[in-house]
């Protein structure tokens, strides 16, 4: 049956060809939407390394270029929050903070290798605001910095990235301006957002002009502790300015940027979609209306209601199926290639659930317009002609 | 072989109902060679359609060797279709995309056949009505007999107890007619192939062992001619 198909599809390649290239296009759109949706997935399903829950971002501005006068006022913000019984842990922070809008990246060389990575500069308690999971090794410590030597924290990623399957924990990275000594790892920190992939990022104790400020603050924090606490740390100073944001609404802002974009993909998607099911559906039909002696005669000599059916099915499936193996042939270009960084099983599974959408899309809009074949008198239609 | 009882066919629209056959009773014997005439629109093709099982009857009973067949499943009918009976139209209905021997094996296709068996018995087929020659050509390439021929070769593939003719010869000119008609004979008496044919031309009729008429959806007469 399949050689019959064949030859029939074959002979009438114009008409099918339109509608394999239909089916390739839609495979393509198809597998990169579902590429996209399985590589934000999978980066959804990475522990984050972080919580963010009851933690608050305070953005402080000390109205002083005075450096001097900068690292007094942190002085005196901190012996303030020692005595706020709702706030269990803070730190200070660059400005760089999780799911903030800014960004500082930093070069890291070891062993001629140079690697790209986010540099935070925080507080010694930053890992309990931020409910930090560790690997081996631990935080860095005040007396850390004696020598000229800057403690780092670096993630996982970063770790492997400079020094492959070595123990992290006590390498020295050499730089120009200062020596740096890894003195613990954190499995995860993804910050930017609850879609970012795992990725490169680095802790280094506080520089002088880092300011703002994270709290970690407890249940019992009400919006009115929020404003009241505010106003208690603006009257610290002169011309203060005091910034209170809860770091899960940052979060939801961020993940917003990549949600929407991604909605906004699938419903386009959709919408293609749609219409080459509805396409295919028009042009089943023509088909089959221009095909009824055919029918007719097929159940003259023996077809069944279902075979007719059957065999209408199948040959929009044997159409796609041209337009599939094509697909295929370009989808898996990409990870032949490398041309993103991305996994391999990512395109596998896209193509894979490209795939099944397709033939299903195909099915679906073949079944309709296939029964009515299949419904037809064969004594009228081997009237008609 | 076959047998048709008070045989009654309505075809009903929103608006209209026509008659199109009204008490008829026909037993075709096994091996006959069976004519049917009559006036355009008095329901020649109807009655065959019913004989071929094509078309349901509105009213009465078919049976065929001897075995009642109202109320058969879709899937019974067309399994009876496939194995028993050979179609023949007046315009072949070959599916002009496909070669002449695909058109040949394709009752074969809806049977248990290996593809290499369809080939052997749709090529046998093809040598009987001498278009051995034309296996690969495609329809629109042949003559208007051949192409009749090819629908011969398409119905006597699966060895049909009973073949159905609709003005066969219709669209041919008589020297093209002629030559369906002595194949049609071959077959009737060397593999004793039941036929019931329609026919509009009196000549070929007298060929047949015997000719009905119809008219209006009626039976009218039955004479018998004795060229077995
Ligand atoms: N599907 C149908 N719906 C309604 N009426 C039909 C249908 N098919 C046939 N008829 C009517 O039934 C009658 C018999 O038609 P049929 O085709 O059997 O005639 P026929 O004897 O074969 O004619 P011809 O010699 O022209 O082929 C006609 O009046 C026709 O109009
Ligand atoms: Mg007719």
């Amino acid at each position: 049956m399949l050689s019959h198909i064949l030859k029939l599809i074959w002979k009438k390649k114009k008409s099918n060809f339109l509608m394999m290239l239909e089916i390739f296009v839609s495979f393509l759109i198809l597998f990169a939407v579902w590429s996209l949706s399985v590589y934000t997935y999978r980066n959804y399903a990475n522990p984050t390394g972080l919580s963010v829950d009851r933690v608050w971002t305070v953005y402080l501005n000390f109205n002083t270029e005075n450096d001097t006068l900068r690292q007094q006022y942190r002085e005196l913000v901190s012996r303030h929050l020692k005595s706020v019984p709702e706030v269990e842990h803070y730190s200070f922070t660059s400005s760089n903070m999780p799911f903030g809008f800014s960004s500082s990246n930093g070069e890291f060389s070891y062993e001629g290798k140079a690697v790209l990575s986010e540099v935070m500069f925080v507080g010694d308690d930053y890992p309990a605001v931020m409910g930090m999971s560790f690997g081996p090794g631990r935080w860095f410590q005040p007396n850390d910095t004696i020598g000229g030597i800057v403690p780092i924290v670096i993630t996982q990623c970063l770790a492997t990235a400079l020094f492959g399957n070595e123990e992290p924990v006590g390498k020295i990275i050499k730089e120009e301006e200062s020596t740096k000594k890894v003195v613990g790892v954190a499995p995860y920190f993804r910050h930017k957002s609850s879609y970012q992939s795992v990725g490169n990022c680095a802790f280094q104790p506080l520089s002088k002009w880092d300011t703002d400020l994270l709290l970690k603050v407890s249940a019992s924090a009400t919006a009115d502790f929020e404003a009241r606490l505010a106003r208690s740390i603006e009257q610290l100073g002169k011309d203060w300015t005091v910034e209170v944001q809860h770091m899960d609404d940052m979060r939801d802002t961020q993940d917003n940027t990549i949600e929407i974009p991604i909605l906004i993909l699938f419903v386009i998607c959709a919408f293609l979609v749609f219409n080459v099911g509805l396409g295919m559906f028009g042009v089943l039909f023509q088909n089959i209306s221009r095909r009824k002696g055919e029918i007719g005669l097929r159940r003259a000599i023996g077809a069944t209601e279902r075979q007719i059916q059957f065999y209408f099915i199948g040959e929009t499936v044997v159409i796609a199926g041209f337009g599939l193996v094509l697909g295929v042939f370009f989808a898996v270009q990409l990870p032949l290639l490398r041309v993103f960084d991305v996994a391999a099983g990512v395109y596998l599974w896209g193509i894979a659930l490209a795939l099944v959408s397709v033939l299903l899309i195909s099915v679906l809009c073949a079944f309709y317009p296939s029964m009515q074949a299949a419904r037809i008198y064969p004594a009228e239609a081997l009237h008609e002609e | 072989m076959l047998s048709l009882q008070n045989i009654e066919k309505i075809y009903r629209t929103d608006t209209i109902e026509t008659l199109a056959l009204q008490n008829i009773n026909l037993e075709v014997a096994k091996g006959e060679f069976l004519s049917i005439m009559g006036p355009s629109g008095c329901g020649k093709s109807t009655l065959l359609n019913i004989m071929g099982l094509l078309d349901a009857p509105t009213g009465g009973a078919v049976s065929f060797e001897n075995e009642a067949l109202t109320g058969f499943s879709d899937k019974k009918l067309s399994q009876f279709r496939n194995q028993k009976i050979g179609f023949i139209f007046q315009s072949y209905h070959l599916i002009n995309d496909l070669p002449v021997l695909d058109n040949v094996e394709l009752p074969l296709l809806y049977r248990n056949v290996s593809g290499s068996e369809r080939r052997r018995l749709a090529q046998e087929a093809l040598e009987k009505v001498g278009l051995s020659n034309r296996m690969k050509h495609y329809p629109s390439q042949l003559s208007g007999g051949q192409k009749q021929r090819v629908a011969i070769a398409r119905a006597i593939v699966g060895r049909p107890h009973l073949i159905l003719a609709d003005e066969p010869t219709g669209n041919l000119d008589s020297a093209m007619g002629n030559e369906i008609m002595e194949i049609l004979e071959q077959l009737n008496r060397d593999d004793q192939t039941t036929i019931v044919m329609v026919t509009h031309d009196e000549n070929m009729a007298k060929r047949t062992h015997r000719l009905v008429r119809l008219f209006d959806g009626s039976l009218v007469s039955s004479n018998s001619f004795y060229n077995a």
